[in-house]
């Protein structure tokens, strides 16, 4: 089990394979989309309701003008990171062991965008003016106000959506040729026809093909550092104690890289056992996997006690209340409930016969993610519940049943688009797994060779 | 429509740093030469104020304020611009009537460096040429970035859509709504706005009869009906006017580094001094320096009298 | 359909004259009533209204009997908002939130609209006709009338009317009034209401009058306040201590408020005599015997007050003179309240205050405008007659004693006991509910009055020293429910003057309506309203109501010697009831007041500025009493007396003496409308029907409780949060001085 893949997989086996995931959905498949849509209306509903109603419905008030809509909106966001460091960071590190695992990272990274980008609008007092908030020019002349964090936040995750979209197409165009071959002919021929660009497989489709996904994936980077930092200038670039860290940008990008990490483990054990991808995913991969994750966990842990420590030295009182608020106030057993998830379950991952035990991990990751999940939670509220002016301290505070339905609602609408996805985009990259296995099997000859020479 | 004029919008979006800002005197509506150099600002005595509420009911009359009822009000989304506010002396963690209570009208302070302006994604909130915070309510589409901000908490959010709800005007109640403003609609935030259509007013007269503005010729609705006189209110860059008096007696000034008051205590501290008599003018959270246009004055109590 | 069919002299009756401007739109009756409109074209619009301008009428505040002197805005034909009137000596256009609140009254959703007879609509003459029917063969003696306080040409009209019926039952009731304090200020000074120069005086030590929130003249008061608290007056800044046993609006804006145990207001005060002769101020030999025994060492152990502090009081008193002593609600609902109240008197006499700080009164030159001022004993006396039977037929205007007697009294059953029982009636309260018939009131907007203060003002702005006024109320815009077809409101003049000419036809058939009573009236008079007898009376009449005050030289009343204080005689403080060992405040908020206010949305909303509790009642509990108790915050509490028990939520409150609690009066109703209904709990029902012994008044603070829990708590609705009235060791948000630390002198 040292192994990343066998080398000896033949290639059609590897499109056998893969291509098995994208037909003939089982019961079980049809099951899961139904209550993946199930859950996705009862967000749905829940937003109509504060829709016509307004924005009372949630149980927001003065001061707790933001909820779990923003929680949530950041928990996505940072859901995203893990496809760029899965695709960008480690291809250009030629990180092999990623290969089998990146493509529905990347996807991951594209509709968490998408459900994040739900909650900016469910956010919004007045949706149907969301275009107010777009540099459009008009015939007042009246332009969004470039100075709001806000205003970055929005032309931050609209690049990175856009660009991740195109970075998710690119790398799949071989494998759209591959499916294109080899799918009976039908709607999805047409489709995969289409959406494989002419791709043949020539070397100099090959030579362009890197070049471009170099390209997107260097012009990845920066945008996924960036908008995670933009997100976390909402709350660093404002007044309010507790929001007003130097530290938020690094801090943000870690927890989303870490949320991303806990996030694909979770996939990643679920594609595993219902597409029977143990051939590709393997359990060293598992390992490798687990293992960033809890480097990341411990880079995560370490900012916080940053932020900790600085605001507990910085002799600003008010952001000390804030602090002893966590610990102490209404919100402290989610506190404690987020530094126990995110900072002491993932010990679990230093032990090795943990790392690639899929029932531990399955249950670590979810708890990493509602760990990564509460940190937001635990940012936006308790800076409203105990900000500057003492008097409007602790009002009522707790979220109604319409903003928990909304948040719900979300998971649903990340399943449903994922469950379509895995029936029409191999989630397993073909090509790169077959890259993979051919580079493992020349350097397994070479060693051979190396072996023999050597007598 | 292009991008020289986004650009020049932005440099004329906001005003230079309030440090250079020397009032606002590009309203071109003066024809004879007559500058309205005005940046309205309030002074209350907290000595004064007895805490009576007459402000707060005055500013539901004139603002068309929606009553919330009971079951909103305990969720906090109670829409008051004027709240009074209530402190207790306080003793080992008991709180002590001996003195009475403390009572203080908080409303939007119309600061010159407002922490609400500068994250409004849409400038739905931004500073008008006469010192006012404005809230441009069209414009709004209820990020409630300002409010995250806003250091006092002043900004109240229209969480219902009061206007078409039965329960907040029932007729004939409807006809009491001033119409000099409008009411506004769910999604949208709002504040004090240092009761703008009367300021206006009173703008447009006096560019009318090409004067400037007397002090006096426009009083804010709570001003108006305070039983004790404690809010004064008018332009601090005419310095005849009452409130622009009482701030340079006070030595405080809309620029927190330059203010009198507080060279005077650095001056008597460094001199290792402790100063007999101090003023009692303030403003709340200056330190956050947002530059507010309300200067309270401190409550003043016989300690030993009794 | 367009028509232009106003009729001017209807159009002008309705509208009068206003100060800065005149009239409002003459637009027909627009779109109040159901499913008819009546266009009519701006175009016909008189000249002095201008669509975007508002205009300003000058009136008189109906919120309460401090008559505060208002001028309403009014654009396109429609009452925005009261504001106070400049001019007024009384108010100086300064408004209270209660008096704002008024526009709520006028435009109420939940109006009477039509006369009701049992509960059915009926047409003015029929419900008139029904009233002269039942009054036939019925004797003077048979008709009672209970009114609220009023005053001014309504009230003589009703003199005339219960003149016709030969009847001498007027009863003027007020569920919460100085009653007590106006017979003890009789025998202290001579006069029920001298003027109180809280302005002059450098210091006032008050036992229990909220001047500033709702006892007699608040707004009045609060202009007095502000002028004592400035630094720079050449008084200095006056020290004002507040002595009562639960905090009011008063008491937590004072220097030092003294929580008193209840009842023993009257011993504080002789102590402080005792203190202050022993100090080696002069005191009258009767007074000194009085005083005698109350060494500050005993005194300090009935009161529960420091007996350092009383000398500390007195050494101050003695140091700064003149000074004002106040006694108010608080230190009056006992059952020697009367005592309480003389011997607070006296230490005006002691202090030199009398004819420095306390002034004589000038009163109007009118008895029979003057008011007839309310009180509780009246209730009680028209409760004995209705329990025997006596009355037949029983009017009921401006009071609501069906809501506000204790039940203990059993008002309802006796009020039941009357043959014929009619409300005047703005809202269909619990009186009114009581009533046969219900004639609906048009509202202090819409109608025609003259009002005289109770407590007239000091001379201001120029004024002689003997002045007083008569302040004018007049319709600001057309009846939103106009007298068509019968239905409608009108005034309670009108309807004096109807039932008037039911009586005597012949003296009254030159009047068409109370208005053209008033004017004649007033005009009949003019050269004592200031006019020349060769002035137009046209335009004598516009300025006056233009004005909407008339400054008259009054008739200045003398401050008699005082009685003697040898018949001073207190108990000692009880001890407590073992059973009910609490002390039962019910406490009067300055915007809640008696209650009959309840149904203004914006006074429900407005928090109470002690608790900051809105939209419901409660129980103020001293956390001490609470924690011995094991009440939190929230816990539902039964509250129960001998006569009566009431459920409420707890909230611990440091102002208030640990053997007493204090729940608000005027919440609670049955019946009212959507805003009071059912909104908190009504102390009044159960209190205890204790009696001062001198004036018959109902003694409110004499009812013992104990409390017990429920079981149940709520989040109490308030405007502060769970942290209460701290600021968290911040340093800058709500800052107080010392006042040796600043120099007021030089402020603006």
């Amino acid at each position: 089990m040292t192994k990343d893949i066998r080398e000896d997989i033949a290639w059609a086996q590897i499109n056998q394979d893969v291509m098995k995931s994208l037909e003939n959905p089982r019961k079980l498949y049809w099951v899961i989309l139904f209550a993946a849509l199930m859950v996705f209306s009862v967000g749905i509903g829940c937003e109509i309701y504060q829709y016509i109603e307004g924005m009372g419905v949630a149980n927001m008030n003065n001061p707790h003008m933001w909820g779990l809509y923003i929680a949530t909106f950041i928990f996505w966001i940072g859901m995203s990171h893990s496809g760029t460091l899965l695709s960008a960071i480690l291809h250009l590190m030629h990180a092999d062991w990623r290969k089998p695992i990146y493509r529905f990272a990347e996807a991951m990274t594209t509709f968490s965008l998408m459900t994040a980008g739900l909650f900016v609008a469910v956010h919004l007092g007045r949706v149907w003016q969301i275009y107010y908030a777009l540099p459009y020019p008009s015939e007042r002349w009246v332009w969004p106000n470039f100075q709001s964090p806000l205003l970055w936040d929005a032309m931050a995750i609209f690049t990175y959506l856009s660009s991740s979209v195109i970075f998710l197409y690119i790398g799949s165009i071989p494998d759209f040729a591959i499916a294109r071959d080899n799918i009976h002919p039908g709607w999805r021929k047409k489709l995969y026809s289409i959406l494989a660009l002419g791709w043949e497989g020539t070397d100099r489709q090959w030579r362009n093909f890197r070049v471009t996904y170099l390209t997107v994936a260097c012009f990845l980077i920066p945008l996924a550092v960036s908008v995670h930092s933009i997100v976390a200038s909402d709350f660093a670039m404002s007044q309010q104690p507790g929001w007003h860290v130097t530290s938020f940008p690094p801090y943000f990008v870690a927890g989303a890289l870490y949320s991303g990490c806990a996030a694909i483990i979770t996939l990643f054990i679920i594609l595993r056992y219902v597409f029977k991808f143990e051939e590709y995913m393997t359990l060293p991969i598992l390992k490798k996997t687990v293992r960033l994750t809890f480097a990341i966990a411990m880079v995560w842990t370490y900012l916080n006690c940053i932020e900790f420590a600085s605001v507990w030295y910085s002799h600003d009182q008010v952001a000390k209340d804030v602090l002893i608020q966590k610990a102490t106030g209404p919100y402290a057993p989610f506190w404690w409930a987020m530094i126990f998830c995110g900072s002491v379950v993932p010990f679990v991952m230093m032990f090795k016969r943990f790392q690639t035990n899929i029932p531990v991990m399955f249950a670590v990751s979810l708890l990493l993610n509602l760990g990564m999940w509460l940190e937001r939670w635990m940012i936006v509220a308790p800076t409203y519940s105990h900000g500057y002016y003492p008097w409007t301290w602790d009002h009522d505070q707790w979220p109604s049943l319409i903003q928990w339905g909304i948040v719900f609602g979300s998971f649903g609408w990340f399943t449903l688009l994922f469950m379509v996805f895995c029936k029409i985009v191999p989630s397993v990259s073909m090509y790169e797994v077959k890259e993979m296995v051919y580079h493992r099997s020349q350097a397994t000859k070479k060693k051979q060779l190396g072996i023999e020479g050597a007598h | 429509m292009s991008v020289s004029n986004l650009l020049e919008n932005w440099s004329k979006f906001r005003h230079t740093h309030p440090v250079e800002d020397k009032g606002h005197p590009d309203w071109e509506a003066y024809p004879s030469g007559l500058k309205t150099d005005i940046k309205w600002a309030m002074a209350i005595d907290l000595d004064a104020c007895t805490g009576c509420n007459a402000c707060s009911v005055a500013c539901y009359a004139e603002n068309n304020l929606p009553v919330v009822g009971k079951e909103k009000y305990a969720h906090g989304q109670e829409m008051h611009w004027m709240r009074i506010e209530r402190y207790w002396g306080e003793e080992n963690g008991e709180f002590k009537a001996e003195q009475g209570a403390q009572f203080l009208p908080m409303m939007c302070q119309h600061c010159e460096a407002a922490p609400c302006e500068t994250v409004c994604p849409v400038g739905a909130t931004n500073h008008t040429e006469d010192g006012l915070n404005s809230q441009i309510y069209n414009r709004c589409i209820g990020s409630r970035y300002c409010s995250a901000n806003c250091p006092f908490k002043v900004r109240y959010f229209n969480w219902y859509n009061y206007p078409e709800q039965e329960e907040s005007w029932p007729a004939p109640m409807h006809l009491q709504l001033n119409p000099d403003l409008t009411v506004r609609t769910k999604g949208v935030m709002e504040k004090c706005t240092f009761c703008k259509q009367r300021t206006y007013v009173a703008r447009n007269n006096a560019r009318n009869e090409e004067r400037e503005v007397a002090d006096g010729e426009v009083q804010t609705a709570c001003q108006q009906a305070c039983p004790t006189g404690a809010i004064s209110f008018g332009n601090l860059h005419d310095p005849s006017s009452k409130v622009a008096k009482q701030w340079a007696q006070q030595g405080v000034d809309i620029i927190k580094e330059v203010q009198d008051k507080d060279k005077e205590r650095e001056k008597m501290e460094h001199e290792g001094k402790e100063p007999e008599k101090m003023v009692r003018g303030y403003r709340i959270l200056e330190e956050l320096r947002p530059y507010p246009s309300v200067m309270y004055l401190e409550r003043v109590r016989e300690e030993s009298a009794v | 359909m367009i028509e232009n069919d106003f009729d001017r002299r209807d159009f002008l009756k309705v509208l009068g004259w206003g100060g800065t401007a005149v009239a409002l739109s003459g637009c027909g009756y627009t779109s109040i009533e159901d499913g008819k409109e009546t266009v009519t074209s701006y175009v016909t619009l008189p000249s002095y209204v201008v669509p975007g301008i508002s205009n300003y009428f000058n009136s008189t505040c109906a919120q309460c009997e401090a008559g505060c002197n208002i001028m309403v805005r009014v654009r396109e034909g429609r009452a925005l908002k009261s504001e106070g009137n400049a001019a007024s000596p009384i108010n100086r256009g300064k408004m209270c939130g209660l008096g704002q609140a008024g526009i709520q009254a006028h435009y109420n959703p939940d109006r009477v609209q039509t006369p009701l007879l049992n509960g059915k609509a009926v047409s003015w003459d029929q419900a008139l006709k029904e009233i002269e029917g039942k009054l036939n063969g019925v004797k003077g003696d048979e008709v009672a009338f209970i009114t609220g306080t009023m005053s001014g040409h309504a009230q003589a009209l009703l003199g005339n009317y219960m003149d016709a019926l030969g009847s001498k039952n007027h009863f003027s009731y007020e569920a919460v009034s100085p009653a007590v304090a106006r017979a003890a200020n009789k025998k202290a000074y001579g006069v029920a209401m001298p003027r109180f120069r809280i302005d002059k005086a450098k210091v006032v030590v008050s036992f229990g009058a909220d001047f500033l929130g709702a006892w007699v003249s608040p707004v009045y008061f609060s202009q007095a306040y502000a002028q004592f608290r400035k630094g720079n007056r050449p008084e200095g800044r006056g020290v004002l201590v507040q002595i009562e046993p639960k905090m009011t609006l008063t008491g937590a804006n004072a220097d030092r408020w003294l929580g008193i145990r209840p009842g023993t207001e009257g011993i504080f005060a002789l102590g402080l005599i005792n203190a202050l002769g022993a100090a080696g101020v002069k005191v009258p030999a009767d007074i000194a015997a009085a005083a005698k025994d109350y060494n500050p060492e005993r005194v300090g152990t009935d009161t529960g007050v420091a007996f350092d502090q009383i000398n500390k009081l007195a050494a101050l008193l003695k140091e700064r003179t003149p000074s004002l002593v106040l006694a108010g609600t608080a230190a009056e609902g006992y059952a020697y309240g009367s005592q309480n109240a003389m011997a607070i008197a006296m230490l005006n006499h002691v202090l030199g205050n009398v004819g420095k700080t306390v002034e004589a009164p000038a009163s109007v030159p009118f008895p029979q405008l003057a008011p007839t001022v309310g009180s509780r004993s009246a209730l009680t006396a028209l409760n004995a007659g209705l329990a025997a039977g006596k009355y037949k037929v029983v009017f009921s205007y401006g009071a609501n004693p069906v809501y506000s007697a204790p039940a203990a009294m059993k008002f309802k059953d006796n009020f039941g006991k009357a043959g014929f029982k009619v409300a005047f009636a703005q809202y269909l309260d619990e009186t009114a509910k009581a009533a046969d018939l219900v004639l609906p009131l048009d509202s202090a907007m819409e109608e025609w009055a003259t009002v005289v203060p109770e407590y007239m003002p000091a001379p201001y702005e120029g004024h002689a020293e003997n002045y007083a006024q008569v302040s004018l109320r007049q319709p600001v815009m057309e009846k939103l429910y106009p007298n068509k077809e019968g239905s409608g409101t009108r005034s309670v003049g009108d309807i004096l003057l109807a039932l008037l000419k039911q009586r005597k036809p012949e003296a009254y058939k030159g009047f068409d309506d109370f208005y053209a009573y008033l004017r004649s009236a007033v005009l009949e008079k003019k050269t004592v309203f200031g006019a020349a007898a060769k002035d137009d009376n046209d335009i004598f009449w516009n300025d006056t109501v233009g004005k909407g005050i008339v400054a008259l030289n009054g008739v200045t009343a003398k401050l008699a010697g005082r009685a003697s204080a040898s018949e001073l005689a207190l108990p000692a403080p009880a001890a407590p009831d073992a059973a009910y060992p609490l002390r039962l405040i019910p406490s009067v908020s300055a915007s809640m007041r008696d209650g009959r206010n309840a149904n203004e949305p914006w006074l429900q909303e407005s928090p109470d500025p002690l608790t900051t509790i809105v939209w419901d009642s409660w129980v103020e509990i001293h956390p001490k009493t609470a924690a011995k108790l094991g009440i939190v915050e929230g816990d539902i509490v039964d509250v129960s007396s001998k006569s009566g028990s009431i459920k409420a939520q707890a909230y611990l409150f440091p102002g208030i003496h640990p053997d007493a609690v204090s729940v608000p009066v005027g919440y609670g109703h049955e019946a009212m409308g959507r805003y009071a209904n059912g909104t908190g709990a009504n102390v009044f029902a159960m209190l205890d029907p204790v009696f001062d012994k001198e004036t018959g008044e109902l003694a409110l603070n004499e009812t013992a409780v104990k409390i017990s829990k429920t079981g149940a708590r709520v989040i109490i609705v308030k405007e502060e949060g769970p942290i209460g009235g701290s600021q968290a060791g911040r340093k800058k948000i709500a800052v107080k001085v010392s006042a040796g630390k600043v120099d007021l002198t030089k402020e603006v």
